[in-house]
């Protein structure tokens, strides 16, 4: 099982680099307020494509 | 604001690439359907094409499973992935040119592997058939891809980043990892090459990379087009939007380790089978997380699913996303893969997820997407809609059913013993009990195909009656 | 989304436009600015400010948008969940008067948000637990994904260099979890031993550091003394564990937190403004203006800071000074906003307005309420410190004596006892508890400002109802009019308004309703003084002396009646007397009954009549009835109740119940009752209704049960695992799992007292 001298060296490089994304997420704001982002998409105001469509 | 000619080209959404990869999938997903359909037909007719080198079954199976997952899937992937993000960041794609260069490549990778694979040139690796000058132009691809995507998040005018681009961006991500990972090799001549591992080692990283294609290519990137496609459709929020996020990391944590799960009971040891066994299982639960937030927001509004087709597609999409979720694990488990190994049941599990998941989300996200990209609100017949999702869904019970029939039989037979220890049934006996069922696998493919056609007709009405307009990102009006 | 704010600040040609320019006073701006360091060296303004008049995200992007267009604002972010704004802005560019105005024109209202600053330590405070219990629960699937292998195979199976790789892998993947991860662990030990005793981070800070160290040998030198097993995937996920009980916790404080404050924004504040015409307007006190002129009552807090105009009293400037003794004031003498108009009912001019003035003093009460440790709490730390000593000493102990007889696994086993001891539930046990059920009582019309009140509610031997107000409606139905002096001098309805326009100037309910039923006079008043169970008193334009109130001793044989009346009198004569009909409040019987049920004495001490207290004690079926008792005579009862022995709480409403309410030992104030008795009292029922004082009390004992609950789960674990830890029966990933689910089996049971 000597591929797991690459496989494991590189799922930790991974593991490192997946923290770094979370934290830049945590301290981007990311994860504050979630309720309302799920609405955001909804928002007429936010696509006017659909509000602004003729056949 | 609405009839505001004078928008310059600024303020418009970048259209033309998802305009053409959503053009595209339609395209190679009636080829790649059609293939699959040969195949199936040469299964339960092998003299079906005469011999001809080009169209043997060797050759055209891996051109079906690329077709499918990378021409099919991959447009519909890229389609909406670039118009998600410039939704949902409030702004153009990073380097739009770029975007039309990701489109062009791809298209040529596709029709590349159109033309090698059925000239038999293979890396015989499989979902990695695609020999290494190929490969080299995929990575060029991707990154590009990547590029346009990142890109175009890190301009975003939205602090928040919606969930869906997390799938999406996790899915980019990973596929480059992986790729370059699974085709190292060494080149010998400009159509062939060796892979850079040998033996189990090469096994292991082989469905290391098939498993997480599945994962990440099959799943990830899906499951960005439910959280968008679905609240859009429904006009409902996600039933949780912190589940989502939850579900996503979920995902994230415990994807990496299942790849053992495809070679139980082979020269792996037995402990790396256990270790894959294992984190299948623990799989279930974010799987299941994602999916019943997505149907659940549709709670409260369940009578929209009797008239809108489209929600149709998207909410099956997930139960048979669950179903998936649920047998996959289940089949990892060794003492049922001891039966299920190497049988039709495999095949029934795949396709299950394929057409059931994959495809109905990429065909409810495609019918969504269309119209809009070309100034309408709607497809041109919305019955037809409804009409390819009921001859589809026939299909799919019908190709599910009797492989599943005929792969738990197939496992019984191989593995029944006489008294003295001696096979009783030979193998071809099992093949000869498999026939019926291949049939019955042929029709049913033949509906799903049929369900496709009728999109690609309902998708070539739509485009001439409509235009190509560009659509303005939205300024806020100021009261 | 707040009603009263929302409909407070977003009114139509009253929004703050003309006041603007106060907003870049650099006093005022301090209040809800801040600095934030830029690139370069260079720093950008950051002001917080509460937005109305938003109803979905769409707002909110609009608000965002109207100031990211102004000129000197950098950045802008507005949550209409929160229905705030925070906006980054250039000093040498703008003002936040440029900006505001800005969002005005966008049509919402914005006033400064001194909320802002509990707010963003909470966010900072949740990120940071986030972020620790995020990277120890990656970390520890990770880990456990390594040491999986080692569990599944037999030792010939396993290579023993692959074997190393997974453990070093392990290694690393777990130098996060100890140096992000546990960290609050390692400097919450560190500070308590450099104070100079063991706090509760104590063991669990050796143990992790130990199995660390041990685990970390047995991966670099499998030969060595610390044996070739590692433990790595048991360390992270107990300290997975761990935080995950830490992260419940926290977020039953927040939620707490906010909905307290939450709660206290409901309460509604309201000034009596007088208008250019001499009328009155009772509006709330965000609407007011610089420049208006605003009646404060006797017992109410100044609503703003200003001048006084008219007038001279004495004002209790102790919630913000800390100094008790009030102080003298006169026309022309500046009032700070939230003190307590102590002396007579006087005119003021609002020279400084804002959301925040009756909020600070709020705050101020929430921290007196979170400082103080009520007795239970006390307690549980004294025995805290020996008990953390043993586990030391035991862990300690295990180790010498297994170091005898099986070397190998000596250090193991002081790390299983180490971890498994849970002194963390303990002392999580009670404040949980307390807290929950403040959040519930929240929900249910009381709001606490001592979380002892919780254990006098529970425990009251006698409860003393005060009757005006508290018991009855404070607004009577219909007030009828006798005339006593029947002279030409003043027709009927010029004494109406005479009575109506004094009684305009107290606070208490017989005044209240006096001068809701009848029209006032619009007279002018000087000299106007309240006494408390007297009546008031003024001097009118033409010099009479006038005195509306307690019926004068010589009189009370000659109109005898069993409702309440408030006599006018002008210069010494009785005038004419209004009688008002006392109305019970609707649940008063159901919550004497309910609590004399349940064992309490109830009690009623009135200052009104006799006879009107005997007839509304028959009424209630309360035996302990008195009437005609000043402050001070109620104030003997109670401590008399005290001295023999009994738990004393009061319910009372009016500005005479105040030093009654301190001296009891678990007292409540009606909501509507003066701010005086309110700012007094351990609780305030702000809904008003008696019904909730039998809840509150069925909920404070349910919190001593789930407390003592609480108690005996933690040394009963600890009881039945340290033991099992001892004699080596618990391997360490079994401890840190123990330890973590008795912490979060007590922060659990106590959650359940806030549903």
């Amino acid at each position: 099982m000597d591929i797991l001298y690459l496989l494991i060296p590189l799922s930790a490089v991974l593991v490192l680099g997946i923290l770094g994304v979370f934290a830049w997420a945590l301290n981007g704001g990311q994860f504050d307020d979630l309720e309302q982002h799920g609405e955001q998409i909804l928002d007429a105001a936010v696509d006017s494509f659909d509000k602004h469509q003729d056949a | 604001m609405a009839g505001n000619a004078q928008t310059s080209p600024q303020l418009d959404y970048s259209d033309d690439a998802v305009r053409g990869f959503a053009l595209a999938a339609v395209v190679w997903g009636v080829v790649g359907m059609l293939v699959g359909v040969v195949i199936a037909a040469q299964l339960a007719f092998p003299d079906l094409t005469y011999g001809i080198p080009w169209l043997s079954y060797g050759r055209l199976r891996p051109l079906h499973t690329n077709a499918v997952i990378f021409a099919f899937g991959g447009c519909a992937l890229m389609a909406t992935s670039f118009h998600v993000v410039q939704r949902t960041c409030q702004t153009r794609l990073f380097m739009p040119k770029l975007a039309m260069f990701v489109f062009a490549g791809w298209q040529l990778v596709i029709v590349a592997a159109a033309v090698t694979l059925p000239l038999g040139i293979t890396q015989g690796k499989e979902y990695a058939e695609l020999e290494w000058p190929i490969d080299i132009l995929i990575a060029i691809v991707w990154v590009a891809y990547a590029i346009v995507f990142f890109g175009t998040i890190g301009i975003r005018k939205v602090r928040h980043i919606y969930v869906a681009n997390w799938f999406f961006g996790a899915f980019i991500i990973a596929v480059a990892l992986l790729h370059i990972v699974n085709s190292a090799a060494m080149p010998v001549s400009f159509w062939k090459s060796y892979s850079a591992y040998a033996g189990v080692q090469d096994a292991m990283v082989q469905w290391w990379y098939g498993h997480n294609a599945v994962g990440f290519f099959l799943t990830a990137g899906f499951l960005g087009m439910m959280y968008y496609y679905i609240p859009k459709q429904a006009e409902r929020p996600v039933y949780s939007y912190r589940l989502s996020i939850v579900h996503f990391w979920a995902l994230i944590f415990t994807y990496m380790w299942a790849g053992p799960h495809h070679l139980h009971y082979t020269a792996l040891p037995d402990w790396a089978q256990s270790v894959g066994m294992i984190f299948s299982l623990v799989l279930l639960a974010p799987s299941w997380g994602g999916m019943i937030n997505g149907m659940m927001t549709l709670s409260g509004a369940w009578h929209k699913l009797r008239d809108d087709p489209i929600l149709k597609f998207l909410i099956v999409s997930l139960s048979f996303y669950g179903m998936s979720t649920f047998e996959g694990p289940m089949m990892s488990i060794k003492t049922v893969n001891a039966l299920s190994h190497y049988t039709d049941w495999t095949i029934g599990h795949v396709h299950s997820g394929a057409l059931g998941w994959v495809g109905f989300v990429s065909m409810g996200s495609l019918y969504y997407l269309i119209p809009r990209m070309f100034g309408r609100k709607e497809m041109h017949s919305v019955p037809a809609i409804n009409l390819h999702f009921w001859i589809a869904t026939f299909g799919i019970v019908l190709y599910i059913a009797a492989m599943w029939i005929a792969g738990v039989m197939q496992g019984l037979m191989w593995r029944a013993l006489n008294a003295d220890g001696t096979l009783v049934y030979t193998f071809v006996e099992s093949v000869k009990a498999t026939w019926p069922f291949y049939v019955v696998r042929l029709v049913g493919g033949l509906l799903y195909l049929s369900g496709m056609l009728v999109m690609a007709w309902n998708v070539v009405m739509t485009i001439r009656s409509g235009r190509a307009v560009p659509s303005p990102i939205p300024r806020l009006v100021m009261a | 989304m707040h009603a009263t704010l929302a409909g407070a600040i977003s009114g139509a040609g009253h929004a703050l436009s003309n006041d603007l320019q106060v907003l870049d006073d650099a006093i005022e701006c301090a209040r809800f600015t801040r600095w934030v360091p830029l690139a370069e060296g260079r720093r950008a303004a950051e002001s917080s400010l509460r937005i109305g008049g938003m109803h979905c995200n769409g707002c909110a992007v609009i608000v965002e948008q109207a100031l990211r267009r102004v000129d000197g604002v950098l950045d802008a972010h507005v949550s209409a969940v929160a229905e705030c704004a925070t906006v980054q802005w250039d000093a040498a560019r703008t003002r936040p008067s440029a900006f505001v105005a800005a969002i005005e024109r966008a049509g919402y209202a914005a006033v400064p948000d001194t909320a802002a600053g509990a707010r963003a330590l909470r966010r900072q405070e949740s990120r940071d637990a986030l972020w620790r219990l995020f990277v120890a629960v990656f970390c520890a699937m990770q880990v456990m994904m390594l040491a999986t292998p080692s569990y599944l195979s037999t030792s010939t199976e396993l290579a023993p260099d692959l074997k190393q790789l997974l453990d070093w892998g392990s290694w690393l993947l777990t130098l996060p979890v100890m140096l992000f991860a546990a960290a609050p662990f390692f400097t919450g030990a560190w500070r308590s031993l450099r104070g100079g005793h063991i706090g509760m981070d104590v063991p669990a800070a050796l143990g992790m550091l130990v199995a660390f160290v041990a685990s970390s040998g047995a991966a670099f030198d499998p030969g060595g003394v610390f044996g070739r097993e590692v433990y790595f995937d048991s360390l992270a996920m107990f300290v997975s564990f761990l935080l995950g009980g830490r992260y419940l916790e926290m977020r039953a404080r927040h939620s707490a937190a906010l909905s307290l404050e939450d709660a206290i924004g409901r309460l509604p504040e309201t000034a009596l403004r007088e208008n250019a015409d001499g009328s009155l307007a009772s509006v709330s006190v965000l609407r007011l203006q610089r420049g208006d002129v605003v009646r404060i009552p006797v017992g109410q807090a100044f609503c703003a800071d200003g001048l006084l105009t008219q007038g001279r009293t004495r004002a209790d400037e102790s919630l913000l000074s800390g100094e008790s003794a009030p102080v003298d004031k006169v026309a022309g003498d500046a009032v700070v906003a939230g003190s307590l108009n102590l002396g007579a009912p006087v005119t003021m001019r609002v020279e400084r307005v804002g959301a925040d003035t009756r909020f600070e003093a709020i705050v101020a009460m929430m921290r007196d309420a979170r400082g103080r440790r009520p007795a239970t709490l006390q307690g549980a730390d004294r025995w805290a410190a020996p008990f953390l000593w043993a586990v030391l000493l035991l862990a300690g102990g295990a180790a010498a004596v297994w170091s005898v007889i099986d070397p190998s696994r000596a250090v193991w086993v002081a790390v299983s006892v180490l971890i498994v001891t849970c002194p963390c539930a303990l002392s999580l046990a009670a404040p949980s508890a307390l807290l929950a059920s403040a959040v519930a009582m929240a929900r249910n019309g009381v709001m606490l400002r001592r979380l002892e009140a919780i254990e006098g509610l529970a425990r009251m031997r006698t409860l003393f109802l005060d009757k005006t107000g508290t018991l009855t409606e404070p607004q009577g139905r219909g007030v009828q009019m006798v005339r006593i002096d029947r002279g030409p001098r003043w027709t009927d309805a010029a004494l109406r308004g005479t009575a109506a326009s004094l009684a305009a100037w107290s606070t208490h309910p017989l005044a209240k309703a006096l001068a809701k039923e009848n029209a006032s006079s619009g007279a002018a008043w000087c000299e106007l003084a309240e006494t408390p169970g007297q009546g008031m008193q003024g001097r009118a334009v033409d010099g009479t002396v006038w005195r509306l109130g307690r019926s004068p001793a010589q009189h009370a044989a000659a109109i005898d009646s069993d409702e309440v009346e408030a006599w006018l009198s002008c210069d010494g004569q009785p005038v004419a007397c209004f009688r008002f009909n006392e109305v019970l409040r609707a649940d008063a019987v159901a919550a004497v009954r309910a609590l004399e049920r349940d064992g309490v004495r109830i009690a009623l001490l009135s200052g009104d009549t006799p006879a009107r207290v005997e007839r509304i004690g028959r009424l209630l079926g309360i035996a302990d009835r008195c009437g005609g008792m000043a402050p001070q005579d109620k104030l003997v009862a109670v401590r008399a109740a005290q001295a023999r022995g009994e738990i004393v709480a009061m319910l009372g409403d009016g500005i005479n119940d105040a030093p009654v309410l301190a001296q009891a030992d678990t007292s409540l104030a009606m909501g509507e009752g003066a701010q005086i008795a309110r700012a007094q009292a351990d609780g305030v029922l702000v809904s008003n209704a008696l019904q909730d004082v039998v809840r509150a009390r069925s909920l404070a004992k349910k919190t001593l049960r789930v407390v003592r609950q609480n108690f005996i789960w933690a040394a009963g674990y600890n009881a039945a695992c340290v033991p099992l830890a001892l004699v080596g029966w618990l391997p360490p990933w079994a401890a840190g799992l123990g330890m973590a689910t008795s912490s979060l089996v007590v922060v659990l049971n106590s959650l359940r007292l806030a549903r």
